[in-house]
């Protein structure tokens, strides 16, 4: 196998956008007692990179993400967001991160805008209503914002998801397993959405299963095994018929 | 400004969604009225329930408000919203006390019914002792809720969580419960306020002390 991927150096997908990086992180180590999650992962993500996060199970992908969103400290090694660290300013980290995961995290008995207010008010949002009236546009549900979210099916609840994840417009955008649970039109219409992300501002790191949806989106190919990076590649380089093979090498046993 | 703001629209959400599913309300209310027919059908007739009612009021109250602390943060686990919560800027003792203010307030309209149903019951006379009644309620049930809502995140997080809610809780409360039984008791029997201000302060002194330190440590409950 190969040893992890410095990738300090590199060039990256959205360097041409803008040359300093949102996120550094350096020599990152998560242990829980006497297993490591993450071993020694240094990398920066830059404003336009979409980054596509492979790896089999047990990787230490969601434990990457939970650094990423400043849920979880780092045993060893340093993460910084702009210049500054989660812990410099919490809140600052916060405001500049959002995630989308396979659970909502939504109230099934509010109203999708009663949903967004309630985290929209949680942020102190200037313009809240005007946001929440937008967001529900872009991801296709402004015509079910007065309906309780228990009645939504689950690719309307994945997208009514995304507009919480997007409401406060973060520079960091986390994505973590989003197709998880969805049918195949319900997937479809919700990479929809995900396409409008790649606007070149925004950063966003995508962990997912399913490699020709991840092939699809980014622009950065990242596979991680055993908590190390063992592949990051610019998604030009990466031939998509033959990803699943070269996928497989890089896994080895441990898929 | 922020930190209330962040507070109220927390409790806001949980009594919204407390009216519209009225879940802990039913079971609550329920619950007491039962607990206050049971004794009515226990007690021998011969027994004078004034004398003891300060006792049984304050039992049904425990329980009661029990059975509502397993689902305050039972809410928060369906889809993980808590997660999302706790990604967004706010202050963890925003949070805390946002979640205290809505149990505060089922407990208390909870309360508000155990009463009115011993008066009924048991034509226990409430009005002569009224204002005192409201004022050691208020801080009894401020104590209860502020180690309630700590624990009920502890017990969230937990396999068997709404089991360990009871055991865990009522060795604590302990201090409320002899404070808050025994000013209820005295006032029911028309004893005058003044006998029971002793006790009105050491609730009081113990509510501060059980929302200082509870909203100090619910960051370190939740996170991680």
């Amino acid at each position: 196998m190969r040893a992890a991927v410095d990738v300090t150096d590199r060039q990256t997908a959205g360097e041409g956008a803008a040359n300093e990086p949102l996120v550094e992180a350096r020599a990152l180590e998560k242990w829980y007692g006497p297993h490591a999650a993450i071993r020694g992962i240094s990398f920066d993500l830059r404003p336009g990179d979409f980054l596509a996060l492979f790896g089999p199970n047990g990787a230490g992908k969601t434990t990457l993400m939970k650094i990423l969103a400043g849920a979880l400290r780092p045993t060893r090694g340093e993460i910084r967001m702009a210049g500054a660290g989660a812990r410099d300013d919490d809140h600052a980290w916060r405001r500049r991160i959002g995630v989308l995961s396979h659970q909502t995290f939504l109230y099934g008995q509010l109203t999708a805008e009663e949903n967004l207010r309630f985290f929209g008010r949680l942020y102190s949002l200037p313009d809240l209503e005007a946001r929440i009236s937008s967001r529900l546009t872009e991801v296709g549900l402004s015509d079910r914002r007065k309906d309780f979210v228990r009645g939504f099916s689950r690719g309307m609840q994945q997208r009514l998801a995304l507009a919480r994840t997007l409401l406060h417009d973060p520079d960091l955008v986390l994505l973590d397993e989003p197709y998880t649970g969805l049918d195949p039109h319900a997937a479809r219409m919700l990479r929809s959405v995900l396409e409008q992300l790649r606007d070149g501002n925004r950063t966003v790191v995508l962990v997912t299963h399913n490699l020709s949806e991840g092939l699809e989106l980014a622009n950065r190919v990242v596979v991680q095994v055993g908590g190390r990076w063992v592949l990051d590649e610019h998604r030009s380089n990466i031939d998509e018929a033959g990803f699943e093979r070269l996928y497989g090498e890089r896994v080895g046993g441990e898929g | 400004m922020e930190f209330l703001r962040q507070l109220l629209t927390v409790a806001g959400k949980d009594l919204r969604l407390e009216l519209r599913t009225r879940e802990r309300m039913v079971t609550m209310f329920t619950f007491a009225i039962l607990v206050a027919i049971v004794f009515g059908f226990a007690l021998s007739p011969a027994v004078e329930v004034r004398l003891m009612a300060g006792a049984m009021i304050w039992v049904t109250i425990l329980f009661a408000g029990m059975l509502g602390l397993g689902r305050s943060f039972g809410l928060e686990r369906e889809q993980d919203a808590l997660v999302g919560i706790l990604l967004a800027p706010i202050d963890r003792g925003a949070l805390y006390l946002g979640k205290f203010v809505a149990n505060l307030a089922l407990v208390l309209s909870t309360a508000f019914i155990i009463y009115l149903a011993y008066a009924f019951f048991f034509q226990l006379q409430l009005t002569g002792s009224g204002l005192g009644l409201i004022l050691v309620t208020f801080l009894a049930c401020v104590g209860f809720m502020a180690l309630g809502t700590l624990f009920s995140a502890v017990a969230g997080g937990t396999r068997q969580g709404d089991m360990l809610i009871p055991i865990i809780l009522l060795p604590l409360l302990t201090p409320v419960v002899i404070f808050g039984a025994s000013a209820t008791q005295r006032l029911l029997t028309n004893r005058p306020l003044a006998e029971v201000i002793g006790n009105i302060r050491v609730l009081a002194a113990f509510d501060l002390i059980f929302l200082l330190v509870c909203t100090m440590v619910f960051a370190s409950v939740v996170e991680e």
